[in-house]
């Protein structure tokens, strides 16, 4: 918004006055008595801009529609799901492939498995999600929803739609307990859609596992969806909690037989087990399937949560499964004869 | 709801039926008003709940057996012997039977606390398996658990540390069985029955033995005798194994047999490769052209791609029942089950039987099928397929289709091709075989080390081959191959033709002009009840 | 006199190699073998007789020779221009049918007017006299390799008196004629040191190969002996002549293998034997004969060499760490036999052709002027069905001429 042409002209007399009678430097002098973009927009009318509040009235708190709210329903109708298949298939399983390359097991374990199941795996790292989202077979693969932390992933006006459309997620609250978030996903479960959660509710702060909450446990017991536990190893390596870069590094993602819980478990032995399925699929993955099954069935299978000891003794027993070192850089001395 | 196996006789309005030629297939009409076609049943359906059902075999035995986990307990020695590479035919889409049941066995087995497990592969005088083969059979997980230790291996029937010899039956056959599986405290025998040649006593008593006990029951006599082998209580080659049984039960062997059968879905229910199942009639024009499409293109190919194609095949059947306990018990319940998939009503014999031979036989997975292995997939297995009486009379003539190349596997067969040019040039008698040569293929050193070391059947099997086909020698008049190599056919003591109209031509000569004809139609295998 | 005449004829002889290279036995056709109307041979001393050739037959040597493929070894052992034959059934000169004579070619000390004879000569070994380029006669080791001579393919030659064998009247011509390359057989075979019960193997059944198979039979203790042949007619006659097994050369290892009984190295595709037969008689003479000899015999086993080879490439390391004896049977001589007794090679063939009908190997004949049809078909021998081919030259009207 310019003045218009005479007013121009008097402003530059009044500087050229302004100079004449106050030694100051140039620029100042020619920015002196121009409008800053403050004052030009207060100068904007109120349609345009939004309105000023009168003194003595309440205004009512507008109802959020981000975090826990946030409705998913526009991702899951036929545009929004053919965009996330090519997504998923064009973009995201070549990405995984190139940056984590991989190692599928116990994939005939799920021949049997008919109707949509809930996948549960441990979490160490924002990559498991899409990891684990292009390793899951059909006729389940394109069919998924994700569980995802309400306050981080629908924080915000951007990141809300994102995590809806690319990975097809909806809001679960991590600090309470909330009725919606259950009663939308046990709502898509029964339509037929599959889910993918993380039952320990985050990632791991430093390699182990944490305790696995009751949610996909109430799911399977309210739908009568068996669950099938996912045992994810190496993505720490690739990017842990707290790093932004990630680094290449090769994964095995094992799946577990589908669990109903019987009829005397509530969700909180039914969640036991699928984190003892989960442990048992980590010892597999890490000695062989004989002797995982042996400590499973006598109750000795290597704990995901690692033991009670402290930090630096906790990252010792870690082990191979802890972040690589770096190769040392050769130091050159200098000649010393 | 799957339709049974019936009998067509063939009229004018007959389309031409589909025959099996090798990698390739044929479309032939058979002379109309004098023929008929066996029709093998549709696939029974399979289990549901393949699982659970393995489960439920596993703790209701049959017959004088405890469940299985009452039979487990820590310390003790088990063995679970599984069949070869030789079942089931073609080899299965994964998760193999044996991978679901070995998995279950050995979850009840961790559960109870058992740590001296091993797993052999029962292939008696078979090639070894090589890792692939046991992988696909086992799962990755067994064979990963179980052979970088050296738990899971081949049965090695010329390692002398590794047999005992547990007795002599009555008749003074010798009764020589892996060692370790003779001295565990239970030998668990998981098993597959395509046809109901398979299973019973025949899975240790066979499948676990040595040079010295087969030859007592792999001989032209017992073969001749055998009426057919696919009818056990017509076969001297399974009293002989039930016979061994016995002496293995007497002496303490304890085995705990878990027998599964499977439909006869060799190509599918749907997809491309159904229409090889289907009835003529029946092909839809997708069929047609389907048919039409594979078969350009076969013929374009060169044989070994053709063979590879085929032989990369895994069949979608499925289990459809299984059970497990005491050896003979559940043996008469898998025959029945065997049965109600194979058996097809018959009535009476004509006086010529045509059959098209496939590609793959037990002998020739992941290899080449040779001459002798085409006699002994006709005039062996496809022959006996009967109960009561073969559906061709007696001096009666075989037509088979197969290209028969003359062409072996120098890693697997080794044998066969000095059987082929040596003791088939000087004669084709079973009889005069087995005196002259058999001795001496059996005891050679270098098929010995090449059996033992390397993936090749054992000196003698190619005896064993053409043993299977005594029976059919005995009755039948004369044999012709259709489409075949003449040279091999010759060798073979056949006759060569190059078309079906020439070989029904040729077969007047021993049968007359105006003879009757049989057709098994296949695939998939079927199983005649002659009466 | 009409005869087929080789002459030193440089760019004719280049013709002639690559002639034969594209297809055996054209040589003939553009080569340096040229049929000529010739001066008879002079007598070169007065005991030398004159003969007419009826019968001279055609060998691999000489197709050799008129393909260029032979070895320039030969050279100073050979005088050109020469009337190619060793092969030969005459007649005395005056006579026709009633006298009829056998010419055993080799040149020696003796036909030399050369004495003292040289040891060779003297013990009866006269395919090893040392003194076939000197004498009265132009170097050459055989009738039919040397200029004073003449030789089979002619109808006029000349022969010294030790150089004849009379033919019994019975003994038909083509019988006649096989007398020569069947005492060369013989010679191979006696010369391999057989002993009883050994397996031999013999590589290459055309006339040589199959009469070495008869010579092994009749004068040899060996037990097995096998034989390879490509062609029908050849296997057929291979096992009427006493072959034990006869077999296709490409299977000739698995064959040995699985008769002998040995292992082999390689897993089912045989690549190497570990044993082997216990002599091996090699009537080919070519790089791929010699090694696969070389491969089928066993340690310490011996290797004749009776076909003769030219200029071969071979690996010689089985050779040396399997102690193998590999050696040459040239020509004949005197033989002896177990018993002790010392015979004239020729007289064996003559015993050996009679007892066992060899003259049935002589599959056709050809007048002189078919020389190239006549070489042509014996250069295809075995693909053809054929044995021996020879010039027939009774018919030449020429011959009677005084």
């Amino acid at each position: 918004m310019s003045a218009s042409g005479p007013s121009r002209k008097a402003n530059g007399d009044r500087i050229a006055e302004l100079a004449r009678r106050i030694p100051v430097n140039r620029s100042t002098v020619t920015t002196a008595g121009r409008l800053t973009a403050a004052a030009a927009l207060r100068r904007v009318p109120f349609p345009l801009r939004p309105p000023t509040v009168p003194g003595g009235v309440d205004v009512p708190v507008a109802k959020s529609t981000l975090g826990a709210n946030y409705d998913t329903d526009w991702a899951r109708r036929y545009p929004a799901r053919m965009a996330r298949v090519l997504m998923l298939e064009g973009l995201v399983s070549p990405a995984m492939q190139l940056l984590a390359a991989p190692r599928l097991r116990g994939l005939d374990r799920l021949t049997d498995l008919e109707g949509p199941a809930i996948f549960a795996a441990n979490h160490h790292s924002h990559v498991d999600t899409p990891l684990v989202l292009s390793s899951i077979p059909e006729p389940w693969r394109h069919h998924m929803f994700i569980a995802a932390a309400a306050d981080y992933f629908f924080g915000n006006k951007l990141t809300a739609p994102l995590s809806a459309l690319v990975i097809g997620a909806i809001p679960i609250e991590r600090t309470k307990v909330g009725r919606k978030s259950a009663d939308d996903a046990a709502a898509l479960l029964d339509e037929g859609w599959s889910m993918l959660i993380f039952p320990e509710g985050g990632r791991s702060p430093d390699g182990w596992g944490q305790e696995f909450r009751g949610g996909a446990a109430y799911l399977s017991l309210r739908c009568g969806v068996p669950v099938v536990p996912i045992h994810v190893e190496g993505t720490g390596r690739i990017l842990r909690k707290g790093r932004s870069i990630p680094r290449r590094s090769p994964t095995t993602i094992t799946f577990g037989r589908p669990l109903r819980p019987t009829d005397e478990e509530d969700s909180r032995r039914f969640a036991t087990r699928i984190e003892a399925g989960v442990a048992a699929l980590a010892d597999e993955d890490a000695t062989d399937w004989w002797q995982a099954t042996k400590r499973a069935h006598a109750g000795d299978s290597p704990s995901l949560q690692g033991p009670e000891l402290g930090a630096w003794r906790r990252t010792w027993t870690l082990g191979d499964r802890g972040p690589k070192r770096r190769r040392a850089t050769a130091t050159r001395w200098p000649d010393l004869d | 709801m799957p339709r049974p196996g019936f009998v067509l006789d063939v009229d004018r309005a007959t389309p031409p039926v589909l025959f099996h030629h090798g990698e390739n297939f044929k479309l032939e009409k058979l002379p109309p008003g004098r023929s008929r076609i066996i029709y093998p049943g549709e696939p029974l359906e399979p289990l549901d709940d393949i699982e659970g059902a393995i489960h439920h075999a596993l703790v209701n035995p049959h017959g004088d057996s405890e469940p299985l986990p009452a039979l487990l307990r820590p310390g003790m020695r088990l063995t679970i012997a599984f069949d070869d590479i030789s079942l089931p035919l073609p080899p299965m889409k994964r998760p193999d039977i044996r991978q679901r049941v070995i998995e279950q066995v050995l979850d009840l087995a961790a559960a109870a606390g058992v740590d001296d497990v091993e797993l052999i592969a029962a292939l008696a005088l078979h090639r070894r398996m090589t890792e692939d083969e046991l992988r696909h059979a086992v799962g990755d997980r067994v064979y990963d658990a179980f052979a970088p230790h050296g738990l899971l291996y081949n049965h090695d029937a010329e390692d002398p540390d590794n047999l005992t010899l547990i007795g002599t039956t009555d008749q003074g056959e010798e009764v020589e069985i892996n060692k370790r599986a003779a001295e565990s405290d239970l030998l668990v025998y998981v098993n597959i029955n395509i046809v109901s040649m398979d299973g019973g006593w025949k899975s240790t008593a066979t499948g676990l033995s040595s040079y010295r006990s087969l030859r007592h029951h792999h001989n032209v006599k017992t073969m001749q005798h055998s009426k057919s082998f696919m009818d056990r209580h017509a076969s001297e080659l399974h009293s002989s194994n039930w016979r061994m049984g016995k002496v293995l039960r007497d002496s303490g062997v304890k085995v705990f047999q878990i027998e599964t059968t499977i439909n006869n879905n060799v190509f599918g229910t749907e997809g491309p490769m159904s229409v090889l199942q289907k009835r003529e009639w029946e092909w839809t024009t997708r069929d047609r052209v389907a048919f039409m499409g594979m078969k350009a293109g076969l013929d374009r190919m060169p044989a070994r791609t053709r063979r590879s194609i085929f032989q990369s095949w895994r069949a979608p059947h499925q289990m459809t029942s299984v059970q497990a306990g005491e050896v003979e018990a559940v043996h008469e319940v898998t025959t029945a089950n065997v049965y109600k998939q194979h058996l097809v009503p018959v009535e009476g014999q004509t006086d010529i039987l045509t059959m098209g031979l496939p590609y793959i036989c037990p002998y020739n997975v992941n290899s080449i099928m040779n001459p002798i292995l085409v006699m002994c997939l006709g005039l062996g297995y496809f022959f006996n397929l009967y109960r009561g009486k073969p559906p061709v009379r007696e001096g009666g003539v075989l037509i088979m289709s197969h290209p028969t190349p003359w062409e072996f596997h120098p890693v697997h067969h080794p044998s066969y091709i000095d059987f082929f040019e040596q003791v088939l040039a000087e004669t084709t008698d079973p009889i005069e075989i087995e005196a002259k040569y058999e001795k001496s293929f059996a005891e050679d050193e270098w098929y010995r080390h090449l059996y033992r070391t390397s993936y090749a059947y054992h000196g003698v099997h190619p005896f064993y081959m053409w043993y299977w086909g005594a029976h059919a020698m005995q009755h039948l008049g004369q044999v012709i191959i259709v489409g075949g190599d003449v040279r091999a056919v010759r060798r073979l003591g056949f006759k060569p033709a190059s078309t079906l109209q020439d070989a029904l031509e040729m077969a007047s000569d021993t049968v007359g002009r105006d003879a009757t004809i049989t057709h098994l139609h296949n695939p998939p295998i079927l199983m005649a009840d002659v009466t | 006199m009409k005869a087929l005449q080789f002459e030193r004829n440089v760019p004719r002889y280049a013709a002639a190699v690559l002639a034969g290279r594209a297809m055996p036995g054209a040589g003939a056709r553009v080569g340096p073998l040229r049929l000529r109307d010739l001066d008879a041979p002079r007598l070169p001393g007065p005991d030398w007789v004159e003969l007419r050739p009826r019968l001279s037959g055609i060998c691999g040597s000489d197709l050799a020779t008129i393909d260029g493929t032979s070895s320039r070894y030969f050279e100073p052992i050979v005088s050109f221009p020469f009337v190619p034959g060793h092969e030969i059934v005459a007649d005395r000169k005056g006579t026709d049918g009633s006298d009829r004579v056998v010419v055993e070619p080799v040149l020696g000390c003796v036909t030399r007017n050369i004495n003292p004879v040289c040891a060779a000569c003297a013990r009866g070994d006269l395919g090893n006299c040392e003194r076939i380029a000197f004498g009265d006669l132009e170097p050459g080791l055989q009738t039919g390799f040397c200029c004073d001579t003449g030789g089979g393919w002619s109808t006029r030659m000349v022969a010294h008196p030790s150089q004849i064998h009379p033919v019994p009247a019975d003994m038909s011509d083509e019988a006649a004629v096989i007398v020569e390359p069947t005492a060369c057989a013989i010679h191979g075979a006696l010369a391999a040191g057989i002993r009883d019960g050994d397996t031999v193997v013999v590589i290459g059944s055309g006339t040589l190969g199959l009469l070495t198979i008869a010579a092994l039979r009749a004068y040899t203790p060996a037990s097995i002996i096998m034989a390879t042949a490509k062609y029908p007619a050849q296997r057929e006659l291979a096992q009427e002549l006493g072959a034990t097994q006869v077999i296709a050369p490409s299977e000739l290892k698995r064959a040995v293998r699985r008769t002998t009984g040995t292992l082999a190295l390689g897993d089912g595709d045989i690549d190497r034997l570990a044993g082997g037969a216990d002599v091996v008689v090699d009537c080919v003479g070519s790089e791929a004969s010699v090694t696969e000899a070389l491969a089928v015999v066993r340690p310490k086993g011996r290797v004749a060499m009776v076909g003769m080879p030219g200029h071969v490439h071979v690996d010689l390391t089985g050779l040396w760490q399997r102690e193998i004896t590999l050696f040459g049977a040239y020509a004949y001589g005197t033989e002896t036999l177990d018993d002790g007794s010392r015979r004239r090679t020729f007289d064996l063939a003559f015993d050996l052709v009679r007892g066992a009908d060899l003259g049935r190997l002589v599959t056709a004949t050809y007048p002189l002027s078919r020389f190239t049809d006549a070489v042509a078909h014996a250069a295809a021998a075995g693909p053809r069905g054929a044995v021996k081919i020879a010039f027939d030259l009774r018919n030449e009207r020429e011959r009677t001429r005084a």
